[in-house]
């Protein structure tokens, strides 16, 4: 009888106890609530911080002349066009290993192996590589490319052909994908006007699906883009005054020649690191604006 | 000749050869049933003279480079250059690149001369193999033309086939790689640890692997306990990292999926996406130009007189940063895979938003979030240009953040980039670390990606 009088007056709306209590709710709610808006902001304010330290740092360094020269001991002299030129040939030969490997292979996953045991371990490898460090990419790259078959060190070659094994993983999981929200009744309908299997998948399945596979290799293209541990490991760091001229000529990349630059003592090239870092960020916000721009244009809702 | 000449003489065989087949099966389609259509005849013939050819011409042309390479180097202007391979290799790429008339003088002098004899010896060589290649490509075209077709010839079955073929051929590329990290880490790290006991790599607390200058000396091994490299690793990447990443990439999930208007999501997390886009050697560079000195100032000012330049903080700081994106989109994932029955519940009994959140959601999604920790941890400890810029070459056993501390990545990169030859203990040691990290980065994947299934099994 006690303990029920008592109970009332805790359970009371208008009661002192409740309105405290109410109180103190909401304003854990509120405190919540500004915890999650503060994190949300304090990370954005990282981004606009760091881009902003770039932009300002380096602005003063891009010019006309900086695109067009090639790397130099004397800062006002080096420019970013070797560096560009290697990082360009090396994501051609990426490109051109990693994504009709990477389709292919998302292809005979997605429509054409058995579930057995093969398959599994297949699909583990693709998913652990996916996740290996880029560094041991390197690693591989340096005991196979160039220890064991000797192919040219520094070359864009093997910087491509390391960096295809890092992307063909990202790419092979964007396509399946891509594969997999094709609607059954698309390939349906070619078997059944009497199309083989091959011929549903390359005329019908593959044309669907990749506004979607590009986005993700685009992606990843982008990635490897920005990526440099792997490429130091196989010697693009040479000092390269002189563009390459093809994919056997040693090369430095972009994001290895802001590395280079960020260790030279002399301070004017604090300009030059900063610029070439602008440089880079807007060929990477260039890929991913097309990868955006492909989703938005030729995504289909089934 | 060049392979490139070879090359489109092959090309224009097979297009030939399909050209022929094309033809003459649209003639015997005109006369009545083909089994396979005329593009198919076409191809089947395309790919029959196309294979063999480009096979020798593919095993040719890394050869022919080693023959050039071997020939201009015993040409008594070869015998002349330096020893030392980075150079040399510079110089040949340079009298290559004057061979084929790209550039009029190298940087180096000694291009120059060796020019002619880079061409003779290209010439030589690709004579050989290009010719081979040519006559293989016309061999198996002139068997396929002169072979005639029937009507029930199966070019679909056939073309098909070697389709198969490429598309099985093209997963198991995924194989190979794995199994090319596998062997080439184990290798290399075995030789590693005929040199240096695997005990004293594993359990040993000091790591000096400067060698002396001379190999005969005596105590020219170093010191390889790669104990206070794997604590420099957990420090940056598994502790400050994540100090700053779990809360903030967690708190930023929630506030998106259960606070912010849809509006405002689909704007602030591809924003926040960039963070993980950025490339990172540019956090590097922000670390080491940027934060370091925030850091290092901030530790004077409290005291602290051992603070470095290059300091734990400003990587682990940075590294954080990156992250965490990665953390907030499993947080994303996790948080919205709890039915929405639990929270409508929770909210029907008269919680409110953030007591949901906190007594109901957050326990239901913790197997996902740990989960995505695991990876994060794992991205973390394997990420390498940050901490190469930024927290230094020291190899302290320290707890203190502000101190110089070095991470296995730092060092792999260390000795691997100077001018080593390759057999020595110092590059092997890179291998043996590799290894260890591949490892530890594999367990944490497998370990999170288990955990992250089975909550997931539990939901659906």
């Amino acid at each position: 009888m006690n303990s029920a009088t008592a109970d009332a007056a805790i359970t009371r709306w208008t009661g002192d106890a409740m309105q405290s209590r109410l109180r103190r709710r909401y304003r854990s709610e509120r405190n919540f609530k500004l915890l999650g808006f503060g994190a949300v902001g304090l990370s954005l304010a990282f981004l606009a911080f760091l881009l902003g330290t770039m932009l300002w740092q380096g602005v003063g360094g891009l010019s006309l002349d900086f695109l067009r020269a090639s790397d130099s001991t004397d800062p006002a002299m080096a420019g970013v066009w070797g560096a560009l030129k290697g990082s360009f040939l090396t994501i051609l030969v990426t490109m051109a290993l990693a994504f009709p490997i990477g389709v292919l292979s998302a292809i005979y996953l997605e429509e054409f192996a058995a579930r057995n045991r093969w398959t599994d371990i297949i699909e583990v490898s693709i998913n652990n590589l996916a996740a290996v460090p880029s560094i041991i990419f390197g690693l591989l790259g340096l005991a196979v490319f160039l220890n064991f078959m000797h192919l040219p060190r520094s070359a864009p070659l093997v910087g491509g052909l390391t960096l295809a094994l890092m992307t063909m993983p990202v790419i092979v999981i964007a396509g399946r994908n891509a594969i997999t929200s094709v609607p059954p009744s698309i390939r349906e309908a070619a078997l059944g006007v009497g199309a083989s299997k091959m011929q549903v998948v390359f005329h019908h399945v593959l044309p669907l699906a990749l506004p979607g596979i590009l986005t993700g290799t685009i992606i990843g293209m982008a990635r490897a883009l920005g990526e440099t541990a792997p490429l130091l490991m196989i010697g693009m760091r040479a000092f390269i005054a002189v563009p390459p001229s093809g994919i056997t000529e040693p090369a430095t990349v972009l994001p290895v020649q802001i590395f280079l630059w960020s260790d030279e003592v002399d301070r004017s090239f604090v300009e030059k690191t900063s610029a070439a870092i602008i440089v880079l960020l807007v060929f990477m916000l260039l890929m991913n604006a097309l990868a955006i721009y492909l989703r938005n244009r030729f995504e289909q809702r089934w | 000749m060049t392979l490139g000449i070879a090359f489109i003489g092959i090309l224009l065989i097979a297009l030939a050869v399909g050209g022929i087949a094309f033809a003459g099966a649209g003639r015997l389609r005109s006369s009545g049933r083909l089994h396979s259509l005329p593009t198919y005849h076409a191809l089947h013939a395309t790919i029959w003279v196309l294979a063999p050819a480009l096979l020798v011409l593919a095993a040719w042309a890394p050869m022919q480079t080693r023959l050039v390479n071997e020939a201009v180097l015993s040409s008594p202007e070869g015998q002349a250059l330096p020893k030392f391979e980075m150079q040399r290799d510079t110089i040949l790429a340079e009298a290559r690149q004057i061979a084929h008339r790209e550039i009029e003088a190298g940087f180096n002098p000694e291009s120059t001369a060796l020019a002619p004899r880079v061409l003779e010896a290209e010439e030589s060589y690709a004579g050989i193999g290009g010719i081979a290649a040519i006559l293989i490509a016309l061999g198996a075209g002139g068997l396929l033309v002169l072979r005639r077709r029937d009507r029930e010839f199966r070019a679909r079955t056939s073309v098909e086939r070697w389709m198969m073929g490429l598309l099985i051929g093209a997963s198991l590329i995924a194989i190979f790689t794995t199994l090319g990290i596998v062997l080439s880490l184990l290798f290399e790290s075995v030789r590693f640890f005929q040199l240096v006991p695997a005990t004293d790599f594993l359990f040993g607390l000091t790591w000096s692997p400067q060698m002396a200058i001379r190999a005969d000396q005596a105590g020219s091994s170093g010191a390889f306990g790669s104990i206070p490299l794997f604590w420099g690793t957990i420090l940056i990447g598994a502790i400050i990292a994540m100090i700053v990443a779990i809360p903030l990439g967690l708190m930023s999930a929630i506030y998106l999926t259960q606070y912010a208007a849809p509006k405002a999501r689909s704007v602030i997390k591809p924003l926040l996406e960039i963070l993980a886009g950025v490339p990172t050697v540019v956090y590097g560079y922000f670390a080491a130009l940027t934060v370091a000195p925030w850091v290092r100032e901030l530790g004077i000012s409290l005291g602290i007189s051992s603070a470095s330049s290059e300091s734990a903080l400003a990587a682990g700081l940075v590294m954080g940063i990156m992250i965490i994106p990665f953390v907030s989109s499993m947080a994303d994932d996790s948080i919205a895979a709890v039915p929405a029955a639990m929270r409508d519940g929770s909210f029907a009994l008269g919680a409110t938003r953030s007591e949901t959140i906190r007594k109901v959601l957050l326990p239901a999604a913790l197997p996902g979030v740990v989960g995505g920790i695991l990876l994060a941890v794992s991205r973390a400890i394997g990420e390498t240009m940050i901490v190469v810029m930024a927290a230094g070459l020291a190899a302290n056993l320290t707890a203190n953040p502000f101190e110089s501390v070095t991470t296995v990545t730092v060092q792999i990169v260390q000795l691997l980039t100077g001018d080593q030859e390759f057999d020595s203990a110092k590059t092997l040691a890179a291998f043996a670390l590799g290894l260890v990290l591949f490892l530890i980065t594999l367990v944490l994947n497998l370990i999170a990606l288990s955990v992250v299934r089975r909550y997931r099994e539990a939901y659906e």
